[in-house]
């Protein structure tokens, strides 16, 4: 399983790639692995407002619908579109073509308080 | 639908888990969350005089009304456990018990994803099987650390089935579709087990409890009209 060195993780299993004030947010290795073949993605709107640790947008697997939650707080502005015809990239590359949304963060500072790379692997360890 | 929502919420905000049990009248047709509205044939269930619903859970169509139908919701474990395969079959212990206890032997289902527009076309893992054929269906929703399985068991056939309901692209296609269906599925009544409400009722509510470690309360039906 991948934890990326490079990425902040919250404990709802998004994963955030930090560029100034953009965020490039998915969900993690353990967290497509937990829900199994994901067969539909529900793309948040661009220019959305979104708070951190509410749900922004959906994915189902195995018949099961389950919520995926912005990491931080901000807007909107770029969703994966590419989700709609091959929801399978979640599944298969999950740091990469699996990326769903990006946003432009309010405060910058709330990615402080993810986790790191260290510390999300010991969470995931402990469960 | 709106009522199991209630019940996610509910025991989301800490309440102990819940079980639902409920008859459809006059019968519906329930969507998957994210299921295309196009794959339904809204005259034909005009046609029936049955209505259209769309469930929180995922998955395809499935026609209520000779079934029972089951919410059951309940916090989601950490780790490994709370995996959506892990909760399918914790919760399928609960309900392979309930059916043992009428005669039936039910087993998890074998397949991997969904095959055309109706639920009880396929199986999965999260769903039931005798021997081949496919007695109960369930999907979920998760939210909040908190999850809501839906299911529906067959209990007794209608006049039609689902594929009265859908469209598709020709006649010839929905013939095949229904042959295939009843091939697919079954009822308790066609396995010669106890069918009626109450009895299938209780022998969920046993079961669930039986693999949850929890004694449910009744309490009064949220869809009752006032008194």
């Amino acid at each position: 399983m991948e934890f990326p060195d490079h990425l902040r993780y919250s404990r709802e299993h998004e994963w955030l790639s930090l560029d100034g004030s953009r965020a490039r947010v998915g969900i993690t290795d353990y967290a497509q692995d937990a829900l199994g073949d994901v067969v539909f993605v529900q793309l948040p709107e661009v220019g959305a407002a979104v708070a951190a640790a509410v749900s922004c947008a959906e994915v189902e697997s195995t018949k099961s619908v389950s919520d995926i939650y912005a990491p931080v707080g901000g807007t909107i502005v770029e969703v994966n579109e590419s989700l709609n015809d091959a929801p399978e990239q979640l599944n298969q590359d999950p740091y990469g073509a699996g990326w769903i949304f990006v946003l432009e963060v309010a405060d910058p500072s709330e990615a402080d308080a993810l986790l790191d790379a260290a510390a999300y692997r010991q969470l995931v360890e402990e469960q | 639908m709106a009522a199991d929502l209630a019940l996610l919420d509910e025991v989301a905000g800490g309440a102990a888990p819940a079980l639902r049990l409920y008859q459809w009248l006059p019968p519906a047709l329930s969507l998957g969350r994210f299921q295309p509205l196009d794959d339904v044939d809204t005259q034909a269930c005009a046609r029936r005089g049955v209505e259209i619903v769309r469930r929180p859970t995922g998955g395809r169509a499935l026609l209520h009304g000779g079934d029972l139908t089951y919410a059951v919701a309940l916090p989601r474990p950490t780790g490994p456990n709370g995996s959506i395969e892990s909760m399918y079959h914790w919760l399928a212990r609960g309900l392979v018990a309930g059916l043992a206890s009428l005669g039936v032997d039910a087993a998890t289902g074998r397949g991997a994803r969904a095959a055309g527009p109706a639920c009880f076309s396929a199986q999965q893992g999260a769903d039931l099987r005798v021997g081949e054929r496919k007695l109960c269906g369930s999907a979920q929703v998760h939210r909040n650390g908190t999850v809501l399985q839906h299911g529906s068991v067959r209990c007794r056939p209608l006049e039609f089935d689902e594929t009265a309901l859908l469209r598709f692209t020709s006649e010839t296609a929905r013939a095949t579709a229904a042959g295939a269906l009843a091939r697919s599925a079954v009822t308790l009544e066609e396995l010669g087990a106890a069918s009626d409400f109450p009895t299938v009722a209780r022998a969920l509510v046993t079961g669930f409890e039986d693999a949850l470690g929890v004694e449910f309360t009744p309490s009064r039906s949220r869809t009752a009209p006032p008194t």
